[in-house]
């Protein structure tokens, strides 16, 4: 199947790259080492469209097709993981689910907002004792008139600090795994949410990732998403979409080890000449771009899957697992290429290298990954 | 207020030194499979016009002149940028002119376009540099002309400029209709487009023409520089070692720096 960019993909992709080198390269070091999230440069992202990048015109959106998406989110990544982070969760875990399950009532009510950046979403699956097996979930809903009540602890919430709305995963009907669970619309102004915990975390620094504490939290019947029982289904469609976003946030990582590595050993000199004319730097040079090409074909190629509704769990599975296997190759490539200088925080490398190890574990790990992909093979089995 | 932009389409500048190349047998920078991106002060011209249209109103009409095929994605980015309607001369031999050739057929595409209180242009193209389509234009049309206008302000049914003048800043009132060149400012860096106005800009009208459909008035035009030689400037470096003591390194250094009139 070929991909094609338009030139609607290309004007915004040039776009995008230049948004990132105004806004994000002159930041992206500070926000790493003070880990503050970037309110200032989220606002502009927003004016410019790219924080309800697939959500209908209709509903404030900017109504473009998944490869669109992706193709912006690789340059956000290229200048700031963290930063794409914060954007690629509230268009693919939160709008995107919107969209697709919410009742007219909720698009309205939501997606114009989480669009045009006046609120933030996150996305709540994960608890203590359920990462990999999302599904073992526990906080529960019970139905209380006309009000759900949610009771449970949600972990490694990206967006938790700031986020105005979660989607949250809970324990509605009495039926084991993903059949029993409902997913709803909670506004964190809602009685009962709180933030726990805050991570410090090695990566992806400027974005929050936070314990969230549903005790007694009242959520109106209106904002369930989708129907009764449904949420396990929703919860796993979704994350199919939410890996692209990471596949393409591990492209831009991958990208950025690739050109500050291409420019650094052609002006380090070391036994008289560029290190770059050195076979084995060169041959390190080709596998990064090698590998990127064809995890980005990859990605591109299960975006495009996504907007004809055609995407398979295992597509996006593979461009997940190549591409954030990819950036952390890339990223220990990089390192080594600069040495000792790739070691300290005078270059950017080391950076690509803590925040790229996050796209081998977070929206399933690369176990997790390989496991949706060989069940896929092995249905029969 | 009606403002006509003029745009030219260039290497992108930004590309590495190692992908610029002249073509021996034109004499012209090679543009094959180069980036192509409108022309840097262009584009600062185009935010002063969207500036302008949000305090009065108006309408933003682009034109280019170039082979269509290849002018497309410029011209769609001012539309996404906010510009109306774009006009587009076909004209394949345009890339290798200079400005002598290329302002009466701006010309003739203005007064097709009809309403045009104000002209605005780059004050130079990042290719050529050779300032001159301003004043040209402002001859073909029997506007006024102001260059290197940083801002530009409504006033009194003309315009108010501000320009960067050898001797400082210039205030400049002019009657319309005018020709306004635009050199870059703080307050005039290009806007990115909206994403979403990306897509809006392939429903925004787009007008093409054939150059030879124009009838340009040649008779007031000057006659085109013939470029005889175009090369890329050679630099060599060579390296003294200053010998001795920091102290005499210093004074050595010195002496030779003023010996090179650097000092």
């Amino acid at each position: 199947m070929p991909v094609v960019l338009t030139d609607e993909h290309r004007m915004i992709q040039a776009t995008v790259r230049e948004f990132a080198a105004r806004e994000l390269l002159p930041i992206a070091a500070e926000l790493d080492q003070t880990a503050r999230f970037p309110a200032e440069a989220l606002a502009r992202a927003a004016e410019l469209g790219l924080m309800g990048m697939m959500v209908p015109e209709t509903y404030g959106g900017a109504g473009l097709d998944p490869l669109a998406y992706v193709i912006a989110q690789e340059e956000l990544a290229r200048a700031s993981a963290g930063f794409q982070t914060i954007v690629t969760v509230n268009n693919s875990l939160v709008c995107d689910p919107i969209v697709r399950w919410g009742t007219e009532a909720q698009k309205r009510r939501y997606l114009p907002d989480l669009a045009a950046g006046r609120r933030l979403g996150c996305y709540c699956l994960t608890e203590p004792s359920a990462g990999s097996d999302a599904m073992a979930l526990r906080t529960t809903a019970v139905l209380r008139g006309d009000e759900w009540v949610l009771t449970g602890t949600k972990l490694f919430v990206t967006n938790g600090v700031e986020a105005d709305l979660c989607v949250v995963y809970a324990r509605s009907e009495d039926a084991p795994g993903a059949r029993g669970i409902s997913a709803f619309l909670v506004e964190k102004s809602f009685p009962g949410v709180r933030v726990g915990k805050v991570e410090k975390k090695l990566g992806i620094r400027c974005s929050s990732t936070a314990e969230l504490i549903f005790d007694g939290c009242r959520v109106p019947t209106a904002n369930l998403l989708g129907g009764r029982g449904d949420g396990g289904r929703i919860a796993l469609a979704t994350l199919a979409g939410g890996r692209i976003g990471i596949a393409a946030q591990a492209l831009g990582i991958a990208r950025a080890c690739l050109e500050e590595a291409a420019a650094y050993v052609g002006q380090r000199v070391q036994f008289g000449a560029p290190i770059a004319s050195f076979q084995a730097v060169r041959w390190a040079i080709a596998d990064i771009a090698t590998r990127l090409e064809a995890a980005r074909l990859l990605t591109w190629r299960a975006a495009v899957r996504w907007g004809t509704g055609e995407l398979q769990p295992a597509e996006a599975a593979m461009a997940k697992l190549a591409a954030s296997e990819t950036a952390m190759f890339a990223a220990h490539k990089a390192v080594q290429l600069f040495g000792g200088y790739g070691y300290t925080q005078d270059y950017p490398v080391e950076r690509y290298f803590r925040d790229a190890k996050i796209t081998e574990i977070y929206e399933g790990t690369s176990e997790i990954q390989r496991l949706v992909i060989a069940r896929h093979l092995l249905r029969s089995a | 207020m009606d403002v006509v932009v003029c745009l030219k389409q260039v290497v992108d500048p930004e590309l590495p030194a190692r992908d610029f190349a002249i073509d021996p047998a034109t004499r012209r920078q090679a543009r094959d499979g180069r980036t192509l991106v409108i022309s840097t002060y262009d584009e600062n011209a185009l935010e002063v016009a969207l500036q302008l249209k949000e305090r009065t109103g108006g309408t933003i009409t682009v034109v280019a002149v170039g082979p269509q095929a290849a002018l497309g994605e410029a011209v769609r980015k001012a539309l996404a940028m906010g510009a109306d309607e774009a006009l587009v001369v076909d004209e394949p031999r345009a890339p290798g002119w200079l400005g002598a050739q290329v302002a009466p057929v701006l010309a003739a595409a203005i007064r097709r376009i009809g309403r045009a209180d104000l002209v605005l242009v780059g004050c130079e193209s990042a290719d050529w540099v050779e300032r001159v389509v301003a004043p040209l234009l402002a001859e073909a049309l029997g506007a006024s002309c102001v260059t290197f206008a940083s801002r530009v302000e409504p006033a009194d049914g003309g315009v108010l400029v501000r320009r960067m003048a050898d001797d400082g800043v210039h205030h400049v009132a002019a009657r319309l209709p005018a020709v306004v060149s635009v050199t870059s400012d703080e307050a005039n860096k290009p806007r990115l487009p909206k994403v979403k106005d990306i897509v809006a800009a392939k429903r925004k009208p787009l007008t093409v023409v054939a150059a030879a459909d124009l009838e340009a008035d040649t008779a007031w035009r000057l006659p085109a520089p013939e470029v005889r030689e175009v090369a890329v400037p050679q630099r060599t470096g060579t390296c003294e070692m200053l010998g001795g003591e920091p102290a005499e390194q210093v004074e050595a250094l010195v002496r030779r720096l003023r010996e090179l009139k650097l000092l």
